[in-house]
C-alpha cells in the first residue's frame, strides 16, 4: 500500500465518525434552519429567511451565553491555574498521584448529582446562611447569574487543570533554575519562563472549557433557577417543548457559527501572542 | 563587544580566592555526595573537575551556583559566605550540562535574558550591543533571531557560554559544557573555551568526566572521588607526582605493578610483587615496610631493545601487539614474572633499532627513578 | 401535565445520590428544566439474573415492555409483581412534560409500548397519528362504567377509545403561610401575581411549563386558562415580564425549594400540594378562586408499539382495582375509578387538596389541546423565560 493509502486508512475511522456525527447533522441543521414549522410542531420544508429573521427573540439567551462563557472560562483559568501550578511544581512528589486523583474524583460523579449539591450550597440555608451569621444578610446566591458562575467554575475545574498540570510537569525545571542562575527572582522567572512555556497548556484549557460553556445549559438551569438562560437552554426548549424545529435549527446554526468565529478569533490570538513571546519575555 | 567591556584579569595577586570549600559536605539522605571538600579558586584560573560519574562534580560546582546548599562547611564567593544565598544573588553564571536554553525565546532573547534582569535595567540598545557582541565571541553573528530548536548542538552549546559570559560574571561554572558534541566539535570548542578565558579573564570552573579534556585546558585540576577531593594540582604536577595509584591511573596511563613495601627510606622504596620479584621505585609520599602499594611505570618510560644494554636492570619480554600511532608505537609485551605491560616507543627511537615485530624477544628496562612506588589503598585519601 | 412528588432535603440527598446511582432517580427538575427526559429507569431489566423465570400460565407476552411515564407515579412492587406473573420486566422512560412526550414521539422510533398523555394532549395524538386505538377486549379491568366520566370522557375522540384514565389533579398554589407576616392568605390568582411582586418578591416559583404559567397568568385577567387570544397573551405576557425579576426560579421542582425555606410560594399540583401540607401544614394548598386547570392521565398506546400483547397486559393488570389503589396510595393522587374509591381508607377520600369541594372544581378548566401546539403561546413561553 502506498503511504498515501495507509493516511487515508488512519484517517478513516475519525473521518467516517466526523461525517456522521458532525458533518451531516450539520447540513441537516442548516437546511431545518430554512424550513418551516408544522402545525402541531416538528419541520415543514420551505426556504424562508424568517427564522433567521426571528434570531433577536433569543437575544437574551446569546448575551448570557456570550458574556457567561468567557467570564466562566476566565474565573476556571484564575482558580485553576495556582492549583495546577501547585500540583505539578510544588507538591511532594510522593503525594502528587493521590492529590491529581482527587481532582478527578468529582468526575466519578455526574455533573447533574454535584450541581445539585450547590442548589444546597447557595441556598438560603447554606452560604447566606454562614454569611448571615458574620452580619451579611440577605444575600441571594441560588438563581444568580454568579450561581452559574460557580457551578461553571466547579463542574469545568479539572478540564482546566489538566491540561495546565501537563504542561508545567513537563516544563523542565532546569529552565527554571537557569532564570534563578541568570539572574531572575523566583517572581520573575515565573513571569518570564513558566507562564510563558506554559501557554499551551493555557490555551487548551481554555478552548476546552469555552467550547464547552457555549453549549452549556445543565448548570443555568439547575443553579440559574430557570432565570439565567443560555443558548443551549433555548434549544432544549425549542426542540423538546415547543418542537420548533426550524426556529431551534437556525439558534443552533447560529451558535455554531458563533463558536467557529470565537475559536478562530481566539486561536489567531494565541498565535500572535506566541510570536510575540518577545514582549512576555521582555517584562 | 569590545574586549574592554569585560573586567580585565584582576591585578591581584593569583593567590586571591575568588571562592573557596571550607570543610563542605553535602549528604542527599543516605549519599554522602560532598564529603569534606576543602579547596580555594583562585581569581583568574581555569580549574577543573575531574573524576567519574557520580563523584560528586555537578554538587560541588551546585553549592557554588546556589542550587544547594552545603549540610555541613561554608562556601564562600569573593571573601563572602554564600551558604544560603539564593542563586540569582550570586556573580555566578553557569553553562548547565543540557544547556537548559529557553525554547520559547530566541537566541538573541536567550543571550540578553541575563541582562534584562538587571535593576536598573540596562537600556534596550545597550543590551542589543552586549548580546550582539557576545554572539561575536562564540562565532555565532547573524543567529540572533533563530530560534533554540533551529540551532544544531554544537551551535546550542556556543549560545549557552555566550548567554552566561554575557553577564561578566566573577565566576562561570561549566558543567561537561561538551558531552554531547562529537569529538571533533569537542576539540575544537576546547580550543575556543580557552581562547575565551584567556581573553575575558573570568574564573572558569568546568566539570569534567573526560581526562584529556581537563589536562589540554585547565591551570589546575581537582581530581574527586566518592565525594572527596583526591588530589589538586597542575596537570604536571599531578602527572609527575600522583599522591597514589588512583590518581596516577586517572591522569594519563601506567603500569602498576602490586605488591608489599619489603623496605624503604625517604627517597626510595624496595617493593616484592606477588610473582616474588623485588622492584626499586621512588617514594613520593611515605611508605613503610609492609604496606601494600603499587610501582607505577609510565609508558613512555620504558625503553625496548634488541640487545641488553648496561647499567639497568633488564626484563625479557616478549612483544604480543603493536599498535602504530604515528609518532609513537606502543607495544603491549609479556614478561613470564610481571605479566603484560604497555610501552610507549618514540618514532625516533625505532629509527635506530625498531620497529619490532609481534613474538619477538627483546630487553625492556626503565631507570629506577621513573618507578614510582604508590600507595594503593584504594579507598580515597583526604587532600 | 407534570407531576413531581419527589424532593430532596439534605438529610434526604445521600439517599438519593444512591439512588441516583441504581438508575432509577429521575430527577424531576433535571426532566423539566432540561427538558432531557432520556433518563430511563431500568426496573428488573437491569438485573437479568434476578429476573424471574417466564410464567407461562399467562401465555408468552415477551420479556419486557416500555413504559413512558412521570417521574414517581408508580409503585415499584406493582411493576415487580407485574414481572413475576408474566415474566416481562418493565422498562421505565421518565419524562417532563408532555410537550417532551409529543417530541419524542414525533421524533419517531421512541420503542414505547405505554404512555401516559394528559387529557388535552390525546387529540394532537390523535390527530398526528401517532396513537394506537385500543381494543377494549383486551383490557378486561376497564369497566367504564366504574368512571368518572368527567375524567375519562377525554380518552374517548370521535367515538374511539384511545387512552384510559389512570389519575386526576388540580393545579393550585402552595403559599407558606409562616411568611405572610400578618397579610391574609392569597386565595386568588390575582393575589397570587401581586404579592409575588410586592411581600414575596424574590419567593415566588412558577412552572417550567407554559400551560399553567401562562393559564395562571391570563387568570389573573378573569381569561380563560387555556386563551390563545394573542390581545390576551400579550397581557399575560405583561404580567410574566414584570413579575420574572421577582421570582425566586421558573422551575417545576419547587418542593425542594419550599421545604427549605428559599422559596414561599408557588405554583404547584395536587400530589405535591399534599406531600408538603402533611410534613410541614404551614405550607397549604389553594385553588385560586378564579379558577384553573383540572387534569386527568390516561394510559395509552403508541402507534407502532414493539411488544403490543405486553402492552394491554400491563394496562389491564394496572387498571386492577387493588393494584390500582396501592398505585394510588403510593403517589397520592386519585383515581377516577369508583372500584379503588372503595378500597381506599376514609380520610384520604375526605382529603380536601385531593378531593377539592365541587365548587371549587367547577371553576377549574380541563387543558385545551390548541395550548399544546399553539405556536404562541410556546413563543411566549420562550421569550418570558429567556427575557
Ligand atoms: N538531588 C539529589 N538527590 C539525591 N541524590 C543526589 C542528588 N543530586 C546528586 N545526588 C547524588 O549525589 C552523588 C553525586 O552526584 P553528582 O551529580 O554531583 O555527580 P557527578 O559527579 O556530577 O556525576 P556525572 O559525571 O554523572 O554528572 C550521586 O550519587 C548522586 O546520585
Ligand atoms: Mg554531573
Amino acid at each position: 500500500m502506498t503511504q498515501r493509502g495507509r493516511n487515508l486508512l488512519l484517517l478513516a475511522p475519525a473521518g467516517a465518525w466526523f461525517l456522521v456525527m458532525l458533518v451531516i447533522p450539520l447540513a441537516v441543521v442548516i437546511i431545518f434552519s430554512f424550513g418551516e414549522r408544522g402545525p402541531a410542531g416538528g419541520y415543514v420544508p420551505a426556504f424562508t429567511l424568517e427564522q433567521y429573521a426571528n434570531l433577536p427573540a433569543r437575544w437574551a439567551a446569546f448575551k448570557n451565553t456570550l458574556m457567561l462563557a468567557p467570564a466562566g472560562t476566565l474565573a476556571s483559568l484564575l482558580i485553576a491555574y495556582p492549583l495546577a501550578y501547585y500540583l505539578a511544581v510544588r507538591a511532594d512528589p510522593r503525594w502528587k498521584t493521590v492529590l491529581l486523583v482527587l481532582v478527578i474524583v468529582p468526575f466519578w460523579t455526574s455533573i447533574l448529582i454535584r450541581s445539585y449539591a450547590w442548589i444546597f450550597l447557595l441556598g438560603g440555608r447554606g452560604i447566606p446562611a454562614l454569611l448571615d451569621l458574620i452580619g451579611i444578610d440577605n444575600v441571594r446566591l441560588i438563581n444568580t447569574p454568579f450561581a452559574v458562575l460557580i457551578g461553571i467554575v466547579y463542574g469545568y475545574l479539572p478540564l482546566m487543570v489538566f491540561p495546565i498540570f501537563v504542561n508545567l510537569d513537563r516544563l523542565d525545571k532546569r529552565l527554571l533554575e537557569a532564570s534563578a542562575d541568570l539572574g531572575a527572582s523566583p517572581w520573575r522567572t515565573f513571569l518570564q519562563v513558566t507562564l510563558p512555556m506554559s501557554l499551551p497548556g493555557i490555551a487548551t484549557g481554555c478552548l476546552l472549557v469555552f467550547i464547552l460553556l457555549m453549549g452549556e445549559f445543565l448548570i443555568p438551569a439547575i443553579l440559574g433557577g430557570g432565570k439565567v438562560f443560555f443558548v443551549g437552554n433555548a434549544l432544549v426548549d425549542l426542540f423538546l417543548q415547543s418542537r420548533n424545529w426550524a426556529f431551534g435549527s437556525a439558534v443552533a446554526a447560529t451558535l455554531v457559527l458563533l463558536m467557529l468565529v470565537s475559536v478562530t478569533a481566539y486561536m489567531r490570538l494565541i498565535r500572535r501572542l506566541g510570536a510575540q513571546r518577545e514582549d512576555v519575555a521582555l517584562m | 563587544m569590545s574586549e574592554a567591556a569585560y573586567a580585565p584579569p584582576s591585578a591581584e595577586p593569583a593567590a586571591h580566592p575568588i571562592a573557596e570549600f571550607r570543610g563542605v559536605s553535602k549528604r542527599f539522605g543516605e549519599v554522602l555526595a560532598a564529603d569534606d571538600l576543602n579547596l580555594s579558586i583562585r581569581t583568574g584560573e581555569f580549574l577543573s573537575f575531574l573524576g567519574p560519574s557520580g563523584c560528586g562534580k555537578t554538587t560541588a560546582l551546585r553549592m557554588l551556583a546556589g542550587f544547594e546548599s552545603p549540610t555541613s562547611g561554608e562556601v564562600f564567593l569573593d571573601g563572602e559566605v554564600v551558604n544560603d544565598l539564593a542563586p540569582y544573588r550570586r556573580p555566578v553564571n553557569m553553562v548547565f550540562q543540557h544547556y537548559a536554553l529557553f525554547p520559547h525565546l530566541t537566541v538573541a532573547q536567550n543571550i540578553g535574558y541575563g541582562l534584562r534582569q538587571r535593576r536598573p535595567k540596562p537600556p534596550r540598545d545597550e543590551i542589543a550591543r552586549k548580546v550582539r557582541a557576545a554572539l561575536e565571541i562564540v562565532r555565532l553573528e547573524g543567529f540572533e533571531n533563530r530560534r533554540i530548536w533551529e540551532m544544531s548542538g554544537g551551535q546550542q552549546q556556543r549560545v549557552a557560554l555566550a548567554r552566561a559570559i554575557v553577564n561578566e560574571p566573577k565566576l562561570l561554572l561549566l558543567d561537561e559544557p561538551m558531552a554531547a558534541l562529537d569529538r571533533k566539535l569537542r576539540k575544537e570548542m576546547q580550543i575556543e573555551l580557552q581562547n575565551i578565558q584567556r581573553r575575558l579573564g573570568i574564573t572558569f570552573i568546568l566539570v569534567t568526566h573526560d581526562q584529556e579534556e581537563a589536562l589540554s585546558m585547565s591551570d589546575r585540576i581537582c581530581i574527586m572521588r566518592d565525594g572527596r577531593i583526591v588530589q589538586t594540582g597542575t596537570p604536571r604536577e599531578l602527572y609527575d607526582q600522583p599522591r597514589n595509584r588512583y590518581v596516577a591511573g586517572f591522569v594519563g596511563t601506567s603500569n602498576f605493578f602490586d605488591g608489599v613495601v619489603e623496605r624503604a627510606d625517604a627517597y626510595r622504596a624496595r617493593v616484592t610483587l606477588g610473582c616474588g620479584i623485588a622492584l626499586e621505585g621512588r617514594v613520593l609520599a611515605p611508605v613503610a615496610a609492609g604496606q601494600a602499594v603499587s610501582v607505577s611505570v609510565r609508558p613512555e618510560q620504558i625503553r625496548l631493545a634488541r640487545t641488553a644494554t648496561g647499567g639497568e636492570t633488564g626484563w625479557e619480554v616478549t612483544i604480543l601487539n603493536r599498535i602504530f600511532l604515528g609518532e609513537h608505537t606502543e607495544y603491549l609485551v609479556k614478561h613470564d614474572g610481571l605479566g603484560e605491560f604497555m610501552v610507549l616507543t618514540p618514532r625516533q627511537a625505532e629509527l635506530s633499532d625498531g620497529p619490532f615485530n609481534a613474538g619477538e624477544r627483546l630487553t625492556a628496562s626503565w631507570e629506577a627513578t621513573s618507578a614510582l612506588v604508590l600507595d594503593n589503598d584504594q579507598a580515597p585519601q583526604a587532600n | 401535565m407534570t407531576k413531581d412528588k419527589d424532593y430532596i432535603s439534605k438529610r434526604a440527598f445521600m439517599e438519593e445520590l444512591d439512588r441516583y446511582r441504581r438508575g432509577s432517580v429521575t430527577r424531576r427538575h433535571f426532566l423539566g428544566v432540561t427538558g432531557l427526559g432520556t433518563a430511563t429507569a431500568v426496573l428488573a431489566a437491569s438485573v437479568p439474573a434476578l429476573r424471574p423465570r417466564r410464567s407461562w400460565a399467562q401465555g408468552n407476552i415477551g420479556d419486557r415492555v416500555v413504559l413512558a411515564t412521570w417521574p414517581n407515579y408508580h409503585d415499584p412492587a406493582n411493576f415487580e409483581a407485574f414481572t413475576a406473573a408474566t415474566g416481562a420486566a418493565v422498562d421505565m422512560n421518565v419524562f417532563g412534560s408532555n410537550e417532551e412526550m409529543l417530541a419524542k414521539l414525533q421524533a419517531g422510533g421512541s420503542g414505547w409500548d405505554v404512555f401516559v398523555p394528559t387529557n388535552y394532549t390525546i387529540t394532537t395524538y390523535v390527530g398526528e397519528s401517532l396513537i394506537e386505538p385500543l381494543d377494549l377486549a383486551r383490557i378486561p379491568n376497564y369497566d367504564a362504567a366504574a368512571f368518572d366520566p368527567r375524567f375519562a370522557g377525554p380518552g374517548t375522540v370521535d367515538g374511539t377509545v384511545y387512552a384510559v384514565p389512570k389519575n386526576w389533579g388540580t393545579t393550585g398554589f402552595a403559599v407558606n403561610t409562616a411568611n405572610l407576616g400578618g397579610l391574609p392568605k392569597p386565595t386568588t390568582w390575582k393575589e397570587f401575581w401581586d404579592i409575588t411582586r410586592d411581600a414575596f418578591s424574590g419567593r415566588t416559583m412558577v412552572h417550567d411549563y407554559q400551560l399553567t404559567t401562562i393559564g395562571n397568568a391570563l387568570k389573573y385577567f378573569g381569561y380563560s386558562f387555556n386563551s390563545v387570544d394573542t390581545a390576551e397573551l400579550a397581557e399575560a405576557e405583561k404580567l410574566l415580564l414584570d413579575a420574572k425579576p421577582h421570582l425566586f426560579a421558573i422551575n417545576s421542582d419547587y418542593q425542594p425549594s419550599m421545604r427549605s425555606g428559599d422559596a414561599w410560594m408557588t405554583i404547584c399540583w395536587t400530589g405535591d400540594g399534599k406531600q408538603m401540607n402533611r410534613d410541614m401544614p404551614e405550607i397549604e394548598y389553594v385553588l385560586g378562586k378564579e379558577g384553573g386547570e383540572l387534569w386527568s392521565d390516561f394510559y395509552a398506546i403508541p402507534k407502532g408499539a414493539p411488544h403490543l400483547d405486553a402492552a394491554y397486559a400491563l394496562i389491564d393488570f394496572l387498571l386492577d382495582p387493588a393494584v390500582n389503589a396501592k398505585e394510588s396510595l403510593f403517589h397520592g393522587y386519585p383515581t377516577p375509578d369508583k372500584r379503588v374509591d372503595a378500597l381506599m381508607p376514609a380520610e384520604v377520600l375526605n382529603d380536601p387538596i385531593l378531593y377539592p369541594a365541587a365548587e371549587l372544581l367547577d371553576a377549574l378548566e380541563f387543558g385545551a389541546a390548541v395550548t399544546l401546539t399553539d405556536p404562541n403561546r410556546a413563543e411566549l413561553m420562550a421569550r418570558f423565560k429567556s427575557a
